[in-house]
Formats: C-alpha cells, sequence, structure tokens
C-alpha cells in the first residue's frame, strides 16, 4: 500500500482519474488542529465511507471537499483542479457536488417540492416549471411523490432526510457528500434513508460518506478511511478494514462500537 | 378662563393637512428605510472589511445622533456638502431615513443573525451565491422575527415625525403649533393636537400589539 493509499490497482474506478484529491490537508480551529495532513482520494463511481470516533475530523474533511470551510495548507483537487479560494468561484464548483446534513437543513419556509427546485431554478436560472417537473421525478425516486406539497414540519426525520437527499440530486452532481445522514434519525427511519443511498451507489453515483453506521460502510462502501485526531489512521477496502484491521486504533475503535464482524 | 374651542374647528383644514403631511412622512419613511436598512445590513454582512466598517459607521453614527440635531444638521448642513437645496418636507424626510434607516438595520440585521448556520451552508453547497442564500433562504425565513420589532420602530417613527417640525414642515405638529401662535389658543391646541395624534396613534400601538401575538417567536 503506498503513502497516499489510494493508488491500488484493485480499487473501483482505479483506471480513470480521480474525481476528488486531498493532498496534505491541514484546517486549524484557533490552536486546535482539525485536520493534520490528509491525504486521500475518491475514485470515480466509488463509495468512500469515513469513519472514525466523534471529533476526528471526519466531517471538517467533508466540508473542506466543497469549500464550506477554507483549508490552511495542502490542497483540495476537484476533478483535476485545485478548489478555488474566492467565495465568488467556490460556488462553480460547489454546484456540481451535492451535500446532505445530519440536522436535515431543509428550507423549512418551502414545501418539499420547492425545497428540491429551488436549487436548478435559482441557482441554474431554469424556468420555475421545468425545474419542478424534475423535483416530483426526484421525489418520486426517493419514494415521497405523496409529499411534494407538505412543509418539512410536517414529516418525519427520515422523510426529510429524503427529500433533502432529493434536493442535492437535482443539482446533477457528479459526487454527494453525506455528512453523518443517519445520525439525527429515529432508529425506524434509519433504514429507508440508507435504501435510498445504497440505491444511488447501486446506480453508480460517487459517494463520500461519513457515518457511524458499519453495516452501511462495510456492505455498501468501495473504500473506508479511519480517522484519528484529524489523521488518517488506516484506509483500505472494507474487507480489510473490518476484518483484518491493521492497525491497533481501528481495532479499538471497532470494538468500541461493538463491532463483531459482518456475518451477512 | 374661557376656553375657545371654535378655534380648533376654524382651522381643521390646516390640521387636516398637517395629519396628511405627518402621515405621508412616516410611510415614505418608512417605504425608503426597510430597503435602507437592508442595504446598510448587507453592508455590514459583507465579506469587505471596508464595506463593513462604512455599514457599522452609517448604523452608530445616525442611530446615536438625536433625531432633531439630525433634522436641524439636514436642514443647515447637508445642503452644503451636496450643494442642492432640497424642500423642507425632503430634508425632513431625509433626516428621519438616515436614522431609521440605521434602526432598521440593526433589526435586520439580528433578524438574519437568529438563522442558524445550517441553513446558509444548505443553501451555498447547492452553489447558490452569498446574496442568493439572503434573498431565497435567510430573508423569508428572518421575516417572522423582524416583523414585530419593524412595528414598533413604525409606531416610535409616527411620533417622532413631530421634531421636524422645527425646520418648517407643515406636518400636524408644525401646523398646530402655527395656529396656536395666531391664536393664542395655546390650551386648546395643545389638546387637540395631542387628541389627533393619540386617536392616530393608539389603533396602531394596538396592531403592533396584534403583530407581536401573531408573529412573535417563542423560543
Amino acid at each position: 500500500m503506498s503513502a497516499v493509499g489510494g493508488r491500488d490497482a484493485g480499487r473501483k474506478g482505479a483506471d480513470r482519474p480521480p474525481i476528488v484529491v486531498y493532498e496534505g490537508v491541514v484546517k486549524r480551529f484557533g490552536a486546535f488542529t482539525a485536520l493534520d495532513g490528509v491525504s486521500a482520494q475518491v475514485n470515480r463511481g466509488e463509495v468512500v465511507c469515513l469513519i472514525g470516533p466523534s471529533g476526528s475530523g471526519k466531517s471538517t474533511l467533508l466540508r473542506c471537499t466543497n469549500a464550506l470551510e477554507a483549508i490552511d495548507s495542502g490542497r483540495v483537487v476537484f476533478d483535476g483542479a485545485p478548489l478555488p479560494r474566492r467565495e465568488s468561484e467556490a460556488r462553480h464548483v460547489r454546484r456540481r457536488m451535492g451535500m446532505v446534513f445530519q440536522n436535515f437543513e431543509l428550507f423549512p419556509h418551502m414545501t418539499a417540492l420547492e425545497n428540491v427546485a429551488v436549487g436548478r431554478s435559482t441557482v441554474l436560472s431554469e424556468a420555475d416549471g421545468t425545474a419542478k417537473v424534475r423535483a416530483r421525478a426526484l421525489l418520486a425516486k426517493v419514494g415521497l411523490a405523496d409529499k411534494a406539497d407538505n412543509y418539512p414540519s410536517t414529516l418525519s426525520g427520515g422523510q426529510q432526510q429524503r427529500v433533502a437527499i432529493a434536493r442535492a440530486l437535482a443539482m446533477d452532481p457528479e459526487v454527494m457528500l453525506f455528512d453523518e445522514p443517519t445520525s439525527a434519525l429515529d432508529p425506524e427511519t434509519i433504514g429507508e434513508v440508507l435504501g435510498v443511498m445504497k440505491q444511488l451507489a447501486d446506480e453508480g453515483m460517487t459517494m463520500v460518506v461519513v457515518t457511524h453506521e458499519m453495516t452501511f460502510a462495510r456492505r455498501v462502501g468501495n473504500w473506508v478511511i479511519v480517522f484519528d485526531h484529524g489523521r488518517i489512521v488506516e484506509q483500505g477496502p472494507p474487507a480489510q478494514v473490518f476484518d483484518a484491521p491493521r492497525e491497533v486504533r481501528t481495532r479499538e475503535f471497532l470494538s468500541h462500537l461493538g463491532w463483531g464482524g459482518d456475518s451477512g | 378662563m374661557k376656553l375657545d374651542w371654535s378655534v380648533p374647528w376654524q382651522y381643521r383644514w390646516m390640521l387636516a393637512d398637517g395629519v396628511l403631511v405627518t402621515v405621508m412622512l412616516a410611510v415614505l419613511t418608512m417605504a425608503i428605510a426597510i430597503p435602507g436598512g437592508i442595504a446598510v445590513m448587507l453592508l455590514r454582512q459583507s465579506g469587505s472589511r471596508v464595506l463593513r466598517a462604512v455599514g457599522a459607521a452609517f448604523v452608530e453614527f445616525f442611530r446615536n445622533l438625536p433625531l432633531i440635531l439630525l433634522v436641524y444638521w439636514s436642514f443647515y448642513v447637508l445642503p452644503i456638502i451636496v450643494d442642492i437645496q432640497l424642500s423642507p418636507f425632503a430634508t425632513g424626510l431625509v433626516a428621519l431615513c438616515l436614522n431609521v434607516s440605521a434602526y432598521n438595520a440593526e433589526t435586520f440585521r439580528a433578524g438574519v443573525n437568529s438563522i442558524r448556520a445550517g441553513q446558509r451552508n444548505a443553501g451555498l453547497a447547492l452553489g447558490m451565491s452569498r446574496w442568493q442564500v439572503m434573498r431565497k433562504v435567510i430573508l423569508p425565513q428572518s421575516t417572522r422575527r423582524i416583523l414585530p420589532v419593524l412595528a414598533s420602530t413604525w409606531v416610535s417613527l409616527f411620533k417622532d415625525t413631530s421634531l421636524v417640525s422645527v425646520i418648517a414642515v407643515g406636518d400636524l405638529a408644525h401646523n398646530a403649533l402655527q395656529i396656536r401662535s395666531q391664536t393664542f389658543r395655546v390650551l386648546e391646541m395643545l389638546t387637540v393636537m395631542a387628541a389627533i395624534y393619540w386617536c392616530l396613534g393608539y389603533p396602531q400601538a394596538k396592531l403592533v400589539d396584534w403583530i407581536h401575538r401573531r408573529y412573535g417567536v417563542s423560543e
């Protein structure tokens, strides 16, 4: 395994240039170093899962991927070009990535349909009617065609998160970023969200997923990156990371979660 | 002392004129100071340090001067600076707009800052510009929080318009005081003037109370 850890020939999408490359990314919040020289890559068509203890830097890396956070040193390269520093240019890159948040962050003053349509009508200046036709199709895709006119406050957490996924998909993103998408959900609605994500993965969507759902990472992920204290402890295919972890920290983290291997 | 209530009645059309000017002043001031306040708030939220400083200076300057001083300043100093002689009405309007825009900017800023950062990030992540996030995501949500404060500002503004009477704008206060000095009917005119202001202001205050109950955010 190379130092970067991503150039394995057998890795999914290794035959094409990677969509995202992190090169020695450092991010500080005051005296706290959230990311301490992170290097990794995301191949096209891959599902990369970022796991590790809370506060280990996973979510920060995700937010650096679409320039919601500016990095202090290193580079984040998207589709061959480093992320622009200027806010006015950053948004042209952001529209090519979809993001799903832990707390959904649906717009509460818009219906589900409007939430999904607003990106296309505002950012792509698409006609309202056209954007809504597309939005309806996406709501159907996530199983919420009948909730188009509902406001977010009348939807369950799982339904809200599926609307949020549809909202991100509306921009036809080249990569989807998921920031702990099921952490704020009731246990009974986690499955419906993971189901939609699995369906996306099966369709070949490139995904970066920060998650505590080890079963999802094991079964759906193509590549797993383990974080601790702002550094990558270990990365590799899920079979290696979950069934034969090389690092002590990985084993500790997995056993702390009660991970006893995936028998299914 | 003998009271003569025929005097206010005799001058009723002059008083009505004054009421009209007062209402016009208040309406026009608010109509200008709402976009004005948004503009100043956007300056204060801008990415540029210089623009932020300009916005902050505007607010701190015009909010912390007594309104009557601002009225005199607009009347005597402003024409020298910009080399345009405005009518007394326009001059009074400028002074009120500067003051109320500064207040509104702070009201809007508080409303905007009350919307959590995640909402902004959700807009940005879709590729919206900061301005699009403001227009589509933040402002519509902050309206509920802003409206009650704006209503209170309106009630203060309605009474504060009386201060422009010192530069001979023909508002209710100015006309009533003019009639007083022509007829020497001090008690009658002041009473009538108070009654008119109260009758106009009271329903507004009640309306504001209703808006507070209806839209006030309790969290």
